[in-house]
C-alpha cells in the first residue's frame, strides 16, 4: 500500500511538473482563496490581540459609564446625558469605594476653536483630571500632566497633542505659551508624545483642560455630556458597585419602574467581549466569502483534471494494457488533484502571511499581524478537502476507462 | 497442455438491433514456444481476437484458458494482473508514454507488480540491452526514431518475461529497413523460446511465422504450418 502510494505520488508529481504553467493556473483559485483568508485572519487576529492587551491594561476592576440614547428617543430629540450633577452625586455617595475619572466633551460651539495668534485648530477639547493620564495613556514629551490642584482651583491650564501644536505653529516645546479657547486664555503646561493614527483617525488632536475649568468655561447654559471612567478600590465587589451606580443614575435621571436605562455601564471585559464578537463575526463572514472562492477554485481543479484525463486517455489505456489496476489509476489522479490543492494551499499560506505582515506594517498604527495555528490547519484541511472532493470525479472517470476504447483514442 | 486454448469462443457486438458476430465459435490451441501469425482482412475479427487473447476484452461465450487459468471468469483486477504477468503487448503505434524516458517506459509495467526501484532499473536496462538499445535509455520517445521506439515497446513487453508476446501490426508504421530489423528481432526472440503471436495483414510478416491462422468473418478460414522458420530475410 505504501509502495503504491509513493509510486502514485511520484507519477502525480511528474505530471504536475510536466504541465507546470497549467498546474499553476489551475491552483490559482485555491492560492487566492487561501491567501485572502490568511491575510484577513492575520490582520483581524492581530487587531484582536492588540485590543485584548490594551483592555487588560485597564484592569478588571474598572468600568465606564456613558450616556445612551435609543434611536427612538434620538428621533424625538431627547438626548440622554450624564451631567456634572450625576458625577457629583456618585462622587459624594460612593467616594469610599470608587474613584471617578470624568471626561467632559465640549458641546459648546463657542469653544470649538482653539487659537494661537492668527492660527486656528479644531482639536477636541476635553475636561478631565489627573486620572486620565493612565486611562488615556498619555505620555508627556515636555511639561507635566494635569494635577489635582489644577482641578481644585480651576486653573486655566492645558495639555495638548502634537497635531494641535503643529496646527497652531507653536514652538517645538510649547510649555508656557498661552492659547485661546473661545474667549478664555489658557496656559500650556504639557505636550503629549505623538501616537499616530488608527484607521486614518489622528490620536494627537486634543486639548486637555481640568474638568472644573471646562465646566466654568462651558457655563451653566450648556448641558455637557460626561464620559465616566470608574476605578474600584481593592477588595470591592464590582457587581454591587455596578448596581449602586445604576440605581443612583436612575434616581438622578428620574427613571421609574420599567423605564429603560438612558446610560450604559460597561466593564472592560464587556467591551473586549463585544469587540471580539464583532471581530469574530467579521472573521466568519470573511470565512464564508473565502469558502465560496475555494469552492470556485475546486471547480476549476475538477475542470482541468477532467481535461487532463481526456487528454491522457491513451496513456491511461496503455497503463491499463500493461497491467495497471483500477485503484492504481484512481489513486494517481486523486493524488494529483490533492497535491495541486495542497501546493495551492501552501502558496496561498505563504502569500497570505507575507501580505498580512506587509499590510500591518504599511498601515500606520496597525498592530502586527498574527496568524493562529487553527487558520493554517483549517486552510490546509479545506484545500485537501477541495482536492479530494473535486478530484474524485475525474479520477473515477480515468479509472473506469475501457482500455480498448482508451487505446484507440486519438 | 497447450499454453493457451480457445474453445468455441464467440464474441458478439450488439449495435442497436443488429448483432455483429466478430468471432464465431473459434477453437484453437497454441503451444508454448509457438510463432503464430493471425491474418485476415479488416473486419475479419483479428482485432477482437487480439483483444481477447490480450485479456483486454471478455468473450461473449466460450472458454479461453491461458496458462491453466480460465480467463473468462476473472475480475477486472485479476485480468490486469494477468496482462501484467502473462502478456507483453506491442502496438502498431508503439504506445509509449510520451513524457517518460525509454528507461521509464520499460520500467512502467514493473511498477504495477511492486518491484523495487533498483530491481526495476536492472530488469529494464537488461531488456533494453536485449533489443539493442543499451545506449539511448534516457531519451524521450519523440527523440527516438520509429524503429527505436518499437524496440523500446518490445523491451517494455519483454521486461515482465511474459508467457506471450502479443504484437498488433508491429511493423505497420515502419519503413522496410526497420521492418526488417524488427522482424529479425522477433525471429531471434522466437529462437530463444519466446511464444509470439503477431496480428498482421501483411503476408510477408506472416511468412516469418511457423504457423499462420487466417480469419474470415469470424471463422478460422485456414490454419497452416509454414515449415520454415526464417524464410524471406537473412539475418
Amino acid at each position: 500500500m505504501i509502495f503504491e502510494m509513493t509510486e502514485s505520488l511520484l507519477s502525480a508529481l511528474r505530471s504536475i511538473r510536466a504541465h507546470s504553467l497549467r498546474s499553476f493556473l489551475t491552483t490559482l483559485g485555491i492560492i487566492i482563496g487561501v491567501a485572502s483568508v490568511i491575510t484577513m485572519v492575520g490582520l483581524i487576529q492581530g487587531f484582536s490581540y492588540m485590543l485584548n492587551q490594551e483592555f487588560q491594561g485597564l484592569g478588571s476592576n474598572s468600568f465606564s459609564v456613558q450616556s445612551y440614547t435609543s434611536m427612538e428617543d434620538r428621533l424625538q430629540g431627547k438626548i440622554a446625558r450624564i451631567t456634572p450633577d450625576d458625577v457629583e452625586l456618585i462622587q459624594s455617595r460612593m467616594s469610599d469605594v470608587v474613584s471617578l475619572s470624568p471626561i467632559m466633551y465640549n458641546s459648546n460651539g463657542a469653544l470649538a476653536q482653539v487659537r494661537y495668534q492668527s492660527q486656528i485648530s479644531r482639536g477636541q477639547i476635553m475636561g478631565t483630571d489627573r486620572t486620565y493620564q493612565e486611562v488615556g495613556q498619555v505620555y508627556l514629551k515636555y511639561g507635566r500632566f494635569l494635577g489635582d490642584g489644577d482641578n481644585l482651583t480651576r486653573r486655566k491650564v492645558a495639555v495638548i497633542g502634537e497635531d494641535v501644536r503643529s496646527d497652531l505653529s507653536l514652538p517645538e516645546n510649547p510649555v508656557g505659551e498661552f492659547i485661546r479657547l473661545g474667549s478664555e486664555w489658557v496656559r500650556i503646561v504639557g505636550i503629549a508624545e505623538p501616537k499616530g493614527q488608527i484607521f486614518g483617525q489622528s490620536q494627537d488632536n486634543f486639548v486637555l483642560i481640568p474638568f472644573s475649568t471646562m465646566q466654568s468655561l462651558m457655563g451653566n447654559q450648556t448641558r455637557p455630556d460626561i464620559f465616566l471612567q470608574v476605578s474600584l478600590f481593592d477588595g470591592v465587589e464590582q457587581q454591587a458597585i455596578n448596581q449602586r451606580i445604576t440605581n443612583l443614575l436612575r434616581f438622578s435621571h428620574g427613571l421609574e419602574g420599567d423605564d429603560p436605562n438612558d446610560f450604559r455601564v460597561q466593564t472592560s471585559e464587556q467591551l473586549t467581549d463585544s469587540f471580539n464578537n464583532i471581530l469574530d463575526t467579521i472573521t466568519l463572514v470573511m470565512g464564508g466569502v473565502v469558502g465560496i472562492s475555494l469552492l470556485v477554485g475546486g471547480i476549476g481543479i475538477m475542470n482541468i483534471m477532467l481535461v487532463s484525463v481526456t487528454e491522457r486517455t491513451r496513456e491511461i489505456g496503455i497503463c491499463k494494457a500493461i497491467g495497471a489496476k483500477r485503484h492504481q489509476i484512481l489513486l494517481q489522479f486523486l493524488l494529483e488533484a490533492l497535491i495541486l490543492c495542497l501546493l495551492g494551499g501552501l502558496a496561498g499560506l505563504t502569500i497570505g502571511y507575507s501580505l498580512s505582515v506587509l499590510l500591518s506594517t504599511l498601515i500606520p498604527g496597525f498592530p502586527s499581524a498574527y496568524v493562529p495555528m487553527w487558520a493554517i490547519l483549517l486552510s490546509f484541511g479545506f484545500s485537501a478537502g477541495v482536492g479530494l472532493i473535486f478530484g474524485i470525479a475525474p479520477a473515477a472517470k480515468a479509472a473506469n476507462l475501457d482500455p480498448i476504447q482508451a487505446l484507440r483514442y486519438e | 497442455m497447450a499454453l493457451l486454448s480457445l474453445d468455441s469462443l464467440t464474441k458478439v457486438y450488439s449495435m442497436g438491433h443488429q448483432e455483429l458476430r466478430a468471432l464465431n465459435a473459434v477453437s484453437l490451441e497454441i503451444p508454448r514456444g509457438s510463432y503464430v501469425a493471425i491474418t485476415g482482412t479488416s473486419g475479419s475479427g483479428k482485432s477482437t481476437m487480439l483483444n481477447i487473447l490480450g485479456c483486454l476484452d471478455k468473450p461473449s461465450s466460450g472458454v479461453y484458458v491461458l496458462n491453466n487459468t480460465d480467463v473468462g471468469t476473472l475480475s477486472e483486477d485479476r485480468l490486469a494482473e494477468i496482462r501484467n504477468h502473462e502478456i507483453g503487448f506491442i502496438f502498431q503505434s508503439f504506445n509509449l508514454l510520451p513524457r517518460a524516458s525509454a528507461l521509464e517506459n520499460v520500467m512502467q509495467p514493473l511498477v504495477y507488480r511492486g518491484c523495487s526501484m533498483k530491481e526495476r532499473r536492472q530488469l529494464a536496462e537488461a531488456a533494453l540491452a536485449r533489443v539493442g538499445l543499451g545506449n539511448r535509455i534516457d531519451h524521450l520517445p519523440n527523440q527516438l526514431s520509429g524503429g527505436q521506439r518499437q524496440r523500446v515497446a518490445i523491451a517494455r513487453a519483454l521486461v515482465t518475461e511474459p508467457s506471450i508476446l502479443l504484437a498488433d501490426e508491429p511493423t505497420g508504421n515502419l519503413d522496410s529497413q526497420t521492418t526488417k530489423e524488427v522482424m529479425s528481432l522477433f525471429d531471434e526472440l522466437y529462437a530463444q523460446g519466446q511464444t509470439i503471436i503477431i496480428v498482421t495483414h501483411e503476408a510477408e510478416i506472416a511468412a516469418h511465422c511457423e504457423r499462420v491462422i487466417r480469419l474470415e468473418d469470424g471463422y478460422i478460414a485456414s490454419d497452416k504450418n509454414n515449415n520454415r522458420l526464417r524464410p524471406s530475410y537473412d539475418i
